[in-house]
């Protein structure tokens, strides 16, 4: 137990790790509210450049940068009516009425702290959690890891892409491209096409550079003479009545986030989307109707999208299975750093759970401080014009793409997949699911052979434990349902029972 | 399964090429082993690459079905198709970005990207020119100073002054 706390508070004690965790949360917050700036593109740019770091620091900052990201996004919704990330869009139905309305800082202030809260609520879940699935997970068979993974990708495809076969389409094609290079097992050349270079495979890294940084930019230019309405702030810090009149509603929701987030492949948006329709649902006499200006409308998706981030280390440190985009590229990063997240983390690792719980503390405090200050500097970073926003960050995906090997081949290859995230992009198709087959891809090759190989090439056996095993035929339940969820039939018996 | 969102121009067109694509990919991923084993190295590929072309297939229907976007008025297909997906300014853009990855081994990173940046901050429509200059200046001379130092990523430095610094 003393072991455990005294690896909670290093980054507490630490003066660099306090500082990077502190400039992560505050530019976490810049870059959430920034629009067009996402974080899993500031994560994916990030990462690169922390390959020289050790875990301890390059956990750190992205700790603050997932945690501040999530919260800056509802600032630009509130005060441009422009979310800055997907988890913001439910925030801004009730917020841009508010600011509309004069009531900008209240609702900023709110948001805040309600964030913070629902942070708090997120982190304990995870701390609480962790262990006990952690122990639940060495019980999984290969067979399990191969349904979690394909399970994970079908939930981002589904829930992100409005269509299910463009969601699979995307997860399998990122499974191609993780495949690409020489068998682990057989250094069969896959997908090689006689190129030498290929053999050594293409770099994730370089490919989430481009599907989220690149694409994210060429989409953005269509937008580009978008103006934002200003608006005015006043007081920020919220009056303790308020925040306590909304404290049971919040933690509802922060328990709605929790849940959501740590479900492989729900993030922080549908998190918020979910709990604004519960407080919707449940809250009888709002402050003002929904969408008009409810503060209701602005704790429940705040205080869900923030308990989400907790949520979403459970299935990423435990199982080895991201949560959602910006945790399939933190798995990324822990790989790049010798670390294989998994039940076995837990065992041979604890210090890096417990620091990283620890880390997502000390984030959620400095999102308190910076999230009650410097508003009005805000204001004027915010509003930077895309004309002169859009080159610099396409500046910095070249120089993160650039620094994985000193390659310039990973720039071209980061500019490809970024043409290409941009066609997939404008016609629908999720390219979160690309990156976590490229993630997970290797995974579930392993665990299709070793499952394989377990029954000696039976087919009819390996069909079988998935039935016979009473915990794979668990997983397999969820995932039929996330397939059947999607189609026409459910859809319309869903809309009769409505 | 599918979505209900207007069909944009070139949709049909993409969707038959992403079949194509898997097709392609499938053919590659069975010519890796065959049919050897059922844990071949190419086993796992096909299974992708299978699940790739019937989805490629699936969106197909389902594109071919949906209500097109439609064009403004007097408006060509190809016209509707480079206005909503391939604006002028969109092509131009990808242009700079090639233009300056090929500088940058040559030029250096320094001279590449700061004309990068003037030239793109023009291309996106920035006619306050003394402003691009300090901006790309400046944010420049930010991004070097913290990734040379702080990350200590080693940026080219071109071919073309080695003769000439030295």
């Amino acid at each position: 137990m003393s072991e455990a706390l005294s690896y909670f508070f290093m980054s507490w004690v630490d003066l660099k790790l306090l500082g990077l965790i502190a400039g992560g949360t505050f530019c976490g917050i810049y870059i959430g509210a920034i629009p067009g700036l996402s974080v899993t593109m500031a994560v994916s740019i990030l990462i690169s450049f922390t390959f020289k770091w050790d875990m301890n620091a390059a956990l750190a900052v992205i700790s603050g940068i997932f945690l501040g990201g999530v919260y800056g996004g509802s600032r630009s919704s509130i005060l441009l009516n422009i979310p800055g990330a997907p988890s913001a869009i439910a925030t801004g139905l009730d917020g841009y009425p508010l600011a509309k309305r004069g009531e900008a800082g209240a609702a900023i202030g709110l948001t805040t702290v309600m964030s913070v809260f629902g942070g708090f609520i997120g982190i304990g879940a995870l701390a609480l959690a962790a262990p006990a699935v952690s122990e639940l997970a060495l019980k999984f068979a290969p067979r399990d890891y191969l349904m979690l993974a394909i399970w994970g990708i079908l939930l981002v495809g589904s829930l992100a892409g409005g269509s299910l076969a463009k969601g699979i389409f995307a997860g399998a094609l990122g499974v191609i491209i993780g495949s690409v290079g020489l068998d682990p097992m057989t250094a069969e050349p896959r997908f090689t096409f006689g190129s030498l270079q290929l053999t050594a495979g293409i770099s994730y890294v370089a490919a989430m550079i481009g599907f989220f940084g690149v694409a994210e930019v060429l989409v953005q230019l269509h937008e580009l003479h978008l103006k934002a309405v200003k608006q005015n702030v006043s007081r920020i810090v919220p009056p303790w009545a308020l925040v306590r009149r909304y404290l049971p509603l919040a933690t509802r929701t922060s328990a709605i986030g929790t849940v959501v987030g740590a479900l492989p492949g729900a993030g922080g948006d549908i998190a918020a989307l979910m709990a604004y329709d519960h407080a919707k649902r449940s809250v009888k006499e709002p402050s003002a109707p929904f969408g008009q200006g409810a503060y209701e409308g602005l704790v429940a998706p705040e205080s869900a999208n923030n308990a989400a981030v907790g949520g979403a280390y459970i299935p990423m440190l435990t199982l080895g299975i991201p949560g959602d985009a910006v945790t399939a590229v933190i798995i990324g990063a822990m790989y790049i750093h010798g670390l294989k997240p998994g039940p076995m983390l837990m065992i041979e690792t604890p210090h890096l759970f417990w620091f990283q719980v620890g880390a997502l503390v000390l984030a959620n405090c400095f999102l308190l401080v910076f999230g009650l200050t410097g508003i009005r500097i805000f204001a004027k970073i915010v509003e930077t014009p895309k004309p002169i926003l859009l080159p610099l960050i396409l500046l910095l995906s070249a120089v993160g793409a650039y620094a994985i090997n000193n390659n310039p081949v990973d720039v071209y290859w980061m500019l490809g997949f970024g043409v290409a995230g941009y066609f997939l992009k404008m016609y629908g198709y999720p390219v979160g699911p690309v990156i976590l087959g490229m993630i997970l891809g290797p995974l579930m090759d392993k665990s299709y052979r070793q499952a394989m190989i377990s029954v000696e090439g039976n087919v009819g056996a390996f069909v079988g434990e998935f039935f016979t095993s009473p915990l794979s035929a668990i997983i397999l339940a969820a995932l039929a349902f996330t397939v059947f969820s999607q189609t026409p039939i459910y859809k319309r018996w869903r809309e009769r029972k409505a | 399964m599918s979505e209900s969102r207007a069909r944009l121009p070139g949709e049909r067109v993409f969707a038959l090429a992403l079949v194509g694509l898997s097709a392609f990919l499938l053919w590659q991923a069975w010519s890796i082993a065959g049919f050897t084993s059922i844990t071949s190295a190419g086993a796992y590929p096909m299974v992708a690459a299978a699940v790739m072309l019937v989805c490629a297939l699936s969106v197909v229907r389902s594109t071919w079905d949906s209500a097109a976007q439609p064009a403004q008025s007097n408006e060509s297909h190809w016209g509707h198709f480079l206005r909503s997906i391939l604006p002028g300014v969109l092509v131009q853009f990808v242009v700079a970005i090639a233009l300056y990855m090929g500088l940058m081994e040559r030029a250096g990173f320094i001279v590449s990207s700061y004309l990068f940046l003037v030239a793109s901050m023009a291309i996106l429509g920035s006619r306050r020119w003394v402003l691009n200059l300090w901006v790309s200046a400046l944010s420049l001379a930010l991004v070097y100073a913290v990734f040379q130092t702080v990350f200590s990523v080693v940026l080219p430095t071109g071919t073309w002054w080695q003769g000439v610094l030295k």
